[in-house]
């Protein structure tokens, strides 16, 4: 460790600080900013222009990380035929097990779980609208589905301000070019009226097989806008449309058009993967507190046990 | 079709399997097989245009095309490069044909699985595949280190995919560490490169660091060798590998096999050749140290297995360790053996997955001691395996054979004897391995029969069939590959220079390079004839002696817990850091 | 002075380091490679600062530049801001695959001891 930080440390002192030149890279970027592309932003103008293959491949690599957390995440579906795998899988759940015996942390959680559900103050099945609802003192009032009215006010206040800030950085911003932080706005919206209004609310907007269709869609746009750069003008990232003054919302040709795509691409994919993490199920493990081999699948509620 | 324009059509491979695997979700909700046909249409069009630019690249020439014009101005790149000389073009053309192989394979073997399932399946083995062709002819670092991480973040999802195996998630969770940390590495290592130098562009690199290399780019070169080797698997990078191969369903053990661990050997042979050159750092032989231990503690650790994918994914470690030691040899005959062994590897290795996650999948048996006599129930698997351990043996006229002669020649050219010695103790123990796995699994007389007889379905039937075809024509054909594809690629690995001003200039040709090879030579067939003989007493001698003590050792180094195994790999980037920068 | 965040950098880093390789919770495991993340971040950054430079923005250049000034003069680089954007996708993508496994490894395991999830060893 102590060596890691000697050898880092070496490197650091040698690389050149802040009295080097700017690489002409940078140099470059600056100077076709304005007058190639119209774009007063030289950043946007490396992100989707000259180094636009990278944020390509970047846009992929989200995307292979949203379908991984959904695999991951995914619940028990039929499926046909015989699959050695599971049958391998029910034989190592079942070895391990009863191999191990439970540590304290483990059977203080069981423990802990067993009184929850048997007090009869936890026990109430219907789950409440709003913790308004009950009557002061009563305990656990995290069961509920949306929260209290301060709360909901407040982010219905803010929830219509923060949507077209995002929407404004994609569109504007310094000029065109935000669909990154715009994408992570947006999830953060629908974030905020899932922590607000509860799940029921928004399970009309975040259905996955909607979501991950607007997704692909998103990323196949940035496929396309890459591949008529090639068929048009001959080369895989160029730019084939015409280019706008600058901060006018259609400057930068396809940086405009990228970024938006990236706007669908990473706003859908991150509410798909974070929406799956809450939505996660117990259907693959036999759960030991139930009847043995059930399964047991619960989504959770606002709050969130199983 | 002029040069230009074919170079402008190489980011296309990567495009469509990408395009592919973006649909493919969408398209299992509707049909299977419209899922599968519409994957191998995508990998087919890869191919087909890699293929198109085969013959012009594959005669002597590198081919470049960078991105949206943005051609270097005064030698400063400014764009993203693609460049493809006959190396890269070699990995790219072996990822998306056996890609494709294995593609078909598994949505026949697991047609069986939930619609959504299949379609995250499905888009994660194509989004592999086109990472690692774009790995494989990128020019750039940074556009490295994305399709690096594309590779990286598919993998993850499909070493996880049976959730109802808990080792599977137990495995994804290693993974994830290791490869974080190795991208850690190389994105440090490219950030300090960029720092001091302003380029990212190998061919700029190339000539920056001609003139002299600093003690920040070695420490660079350190950090990016070590990440990489991460991805290789090579040792003590290695943690990830066995536990990943265990718990993932066979094509997937392939894929990652056969295709992911040559992002990690592509990207270390161009910064040891194409972008640092041998002379100015002590590189080949730590590759030399790296190769040699990867190979003898795979090869051990393999012998010692009960679990079939296991051993064979110790066997990847050490197959990986002697395409390292082929490169570090440094010369013409080491260089192009070690290209050879690498796409052998891909055929054979992802024969022998796909037989044994045939086995998984129909029997759910895993370990070697339960099953027996398979051959009488599962022919076409059982002759599978065979001929892949045979490759891995090096048996003429297999394709093992021609590739480990090439590598001997490399080592006996530069009178490194010692290395040369290694690396047959280490094919001894590798086949006395997979002849005791053969055994074990295959052909001991069971007490009971089993059930069932086999039922291949027509996917599964074809990739087999396949890929025992290459295996068998690459070493048939072995001096006209050579010849034609391999040397082509050593000759682009060992001349820097060239490629680098063939890059900046848009295209630019290459040496010729000879690498004689004697099919029939008396001394190597007499060394195979001796390392089967060995090979075959020394798996006799295992299946009957208890474990001796020196495997029980090293087996348990192998502690199965993620803060060990990120604590070898810290401590080998610390010691390859310190051999390049101190010696 | 840029020194300074440079060292900053490497010790964020070696903490992180530190959290991963000694901490058997693996919650805490995926904190320290978070905090390792952060550190790379901060290492991006400090290298693309110049001495004396402004943002490389040319809309409303600060008082007594001109924006031809700032084309040819002096800004950080935007190129090593590109790479941190870059690192960050990759941070949260990572991030989010991370704790999907380690809630699936609880589920099975019921545990988030890393010693204890040591099913495959040898």
């Amino acid at each position: 460790m102590a060596g890691l930080a000697v050898a880092l440390g070496i490197a650091m002192a040698g690389i050149p600080r802040e009295h080097a030149a700017l690489p002409a890279v940078a140099r470059y970027a600056m100077e076709v900013a304005l007058p190639r592309w119209g774009l007063t932003e030289p950043v946007n103008e490396i992100v989707y222009g000259t180094r636009g293959f990278d944020t390509f491949g970047e846009t992929f690599l989200l995307l292979a990380a949203v379908v991984s957390v959904v695999v991951i995440t995914r619940s028990r579906e039929a499926r046909r035929g015989y699959f050695g795998e599971s049958q391998a899988g029910q034989r190592e759940q079942q070895e391990g097990d009863p191999a191990k015996p439970a540590d304290a942390g483990e059977q203080e959680a069981r423990a802990a779980e067993r009184r929850e559900q048997d007090d009869p103050a936890y026990g109430d099945p219907r789950p409440l609208e709003t913790p308004d609802d009950e009557p002061l003192g009563t305990p656990a009032p995290e069961m509920a589905e949306a929260m209290t009215v301060v709360t909901r006010t407040a982010i219905r206040m803010a929830l219509p301000i923060l949507a077209v800030a995002g929407l404004y950085l994609v569109a504007w911003g310094y000029s065109p070019g935000g669909g990154f932080p715009g994408g992570a706005v947006l999830a953060g919206v629908l974030l905020f009226i899932y922590a607000a209004y509860g799940r029921r609310r928004i399970a009309g907007v975040v259905r996955p097989g909607l979501l991950e269709g607007i997704e692909m869609a998103g990323a196949s746009a940035i496929i396309l806008t890459e591949l008529l750069g090639l068929l048009l003008r001959g080369s895989f990232s160029a730019n084939w449309l015409p280019l706008a003054p600058p901060q006018t919302i259609l400057s930068g040709g396809i940086a405009q058009l990228f970024s938006a795509s990236e706007l669908i691409e990473v706003g859908t994919g991150l509410a798909i993967a974070i929406f799956a993490l809450i939505g996660m199920g117990h259907d693959w493990t036999p759960d030991e507190t139930n009847s043995t081999g059930e399964s047991n699948s619960t989504t959770s509620q606002g709050g969130g046990e199983s | 079709m002029t040069i230009p324009a074919l170079a402008s059509l190489l980011p296309l491979p990567v495009a469509i399997p990408l395009a592919g695997g973006v649909t493919a979700p969408l398209l299992a909700r509707v049909s299977r097989r419209l899922t599968v046909a519409v994957s191998l249409i995508a990998l087919t069009g890869s191919a087909a245009i890699l293929l198109l630019a085969a013959p012009t690249v594959f005669g002597g020439r590198v081919i470049a095309h960078y991105m949206g014009h943005w051609t270097p101005v005064h030698g400063q790149v400014l764009g993203v490069a693609f460049a493809a000389d006959p190396f890269g073009l070699l990995v790219a053309l072996a990822a998306a044909i056996i890609g494709g192989i294995l593609l078909l394979y598994t949505l026949s073997e697991l047609g069986g699985l939930g619609r959504r399932e299949l379609g995250g399946y499905a888009c994660l083995f194509q989004l592999l595949i086109a990472a690692v062709i774009g790995a494989a002819l990128t020019a750039d670092l940074i556009n490295l280190f994305v399709w690096f991480e594309v590779a990286a973040l598919s993998s993850y999802g499909l070493a996880g995919f049976f959730l109802e195996r808990p080792i599977a998630l137990e495995s994804a969770f290693k993974l994830l560490v290791l490869t974080t940390l190795a991208s850690f590495a190389v994105f440090i290592g490219a950030g300090l490169e960029y720092a001091q130098h302003g380029a990212l562009n190998f061919a700029q690199l190339h000539h920056a660091l001609a003139g002299h290399v600093t003690a920040p780019d070695t420490i660079a070169l350190g950090l990016m060798l070590a990440g990489f080797a991460t991805k290789a698997g090579l040792v003590p990078f290695h943690g990830w590998l066995p536990d990943v191969h265990t718990a993932a369903p066979g094509p997937v053990n392939a894929l990652f096999s056969a295709i992911m661990d040559s992002i990690g050997v592509v990207a270390i042979a161009r910064l040891v050749f194409q972008v640092y050159g041998t002379g100015s750092t002590p590189v080949l032989g730590l590759l030399m140290t790296l190769g040699i231990v990867s190979a003898l503690l795979g090869a051990i650790m393999a012998l010692a297995q009960d679990d079939l994918k296991r051993l064979l994914a110790y066997d990847t470690i050490s197959q990986i360790g002697i395409i390292v030691v082929g490169f570090a040899a440094g010369n013409p005959a080491g260089v192009a053996g070690a290209v050879y062994h690498l796409v052998n590897h891909a055929a054979f290795k992802a024969l022998l997955f796909l037989a044994a996650g045939a086995v998984v999948h129909r029997t759910g048996l895993t370990s070697l001691s339960q099953m027996g006599g398979l051959a009488r129930s599962m022919p076409v698997v059982a002759a599978a395996f065979v001929l892949g351990s045979l490759s891995i043996a090096g048996i003429p006229p297999l394709n093992g054979y021609v590739s480990l002669s090439l590598i001997h020649e490399g080592l006996q050219q530069d009178h490194q004897t010692i290395p040369y010695l290694l690396t047959l103790a280490s094919q001894v123990i590798t086949a006395a391995a997979l002849g005791r796995a053969a055994w074990l699994a295959f052909f001991r007389p069971r007490g009971q029969d089993y059930e069932w007889r086999e039922r291949l379905r027509p996917g599964m039937l074809t990739g087999l069939v396949s890929l025992g075809a290459c295996c068998v024509a690459f070493g048939a054909a072995g001096p006209l590959v050579l010849r034609r594809l391999m040397a082509p690629a050593a000759a682009g690995l060992l001349a820097p220079a060239r490629y680098a001003s063939a890059v900046l200039a848009g295209s630019g040709p290459i040496p010729v390079l000879r690498v004689p090879f004697d099919y029939g030579s008396p001394a190597e067939l007499a060394s195979v004839a001796a390392t089967v003989a060995v090979a075959a007493v020394l798996a006799w001698v295992y299946l009957r002696i208890r474990e001796p003590l020196p495997v029980r050792a090293l087996r348990a180094l192998h502690t199965g817990s993620a803060n060990d195994y990120a604590a070898y790999a810290v401590t080998g980037i610390l010691a390859v850091v310190a051999v390049l920068s101190l010696a | 002075m840029i020194l300074v965040n440079y060292l900053a950098a490497v010790a964020l880093l070696c903490i992180g380091l530190y959290a991963v390789l000694t901490r058997r919770n693996m919650i805490k495991m995926v904190m320290g490679l978070s905090l390792m993340e952060a550190s790379t971040y901060l290492f991006m950054i400090s290298l693309a600062y110049r001495a004396g430079s402004t943002a490389p923005v040319l809309l409303n250049p600060p008082p007594g530049k001109s924006t031809q000034s700032l084309v040819h003069g002096n800004v950080a680089d935007p190129v090593l801001q590109n790479f941190c954007l870059t690192a960050v996708v990759i941070g949260v993508a990572v991030t989010a695959v991370f704790l999907s496994v380690v809630v699936r490894i609880v589920q099975h395991y019921r545990t988030l001891d890393s010693d204890r999830v040591r099913d495959l060893r040898g």
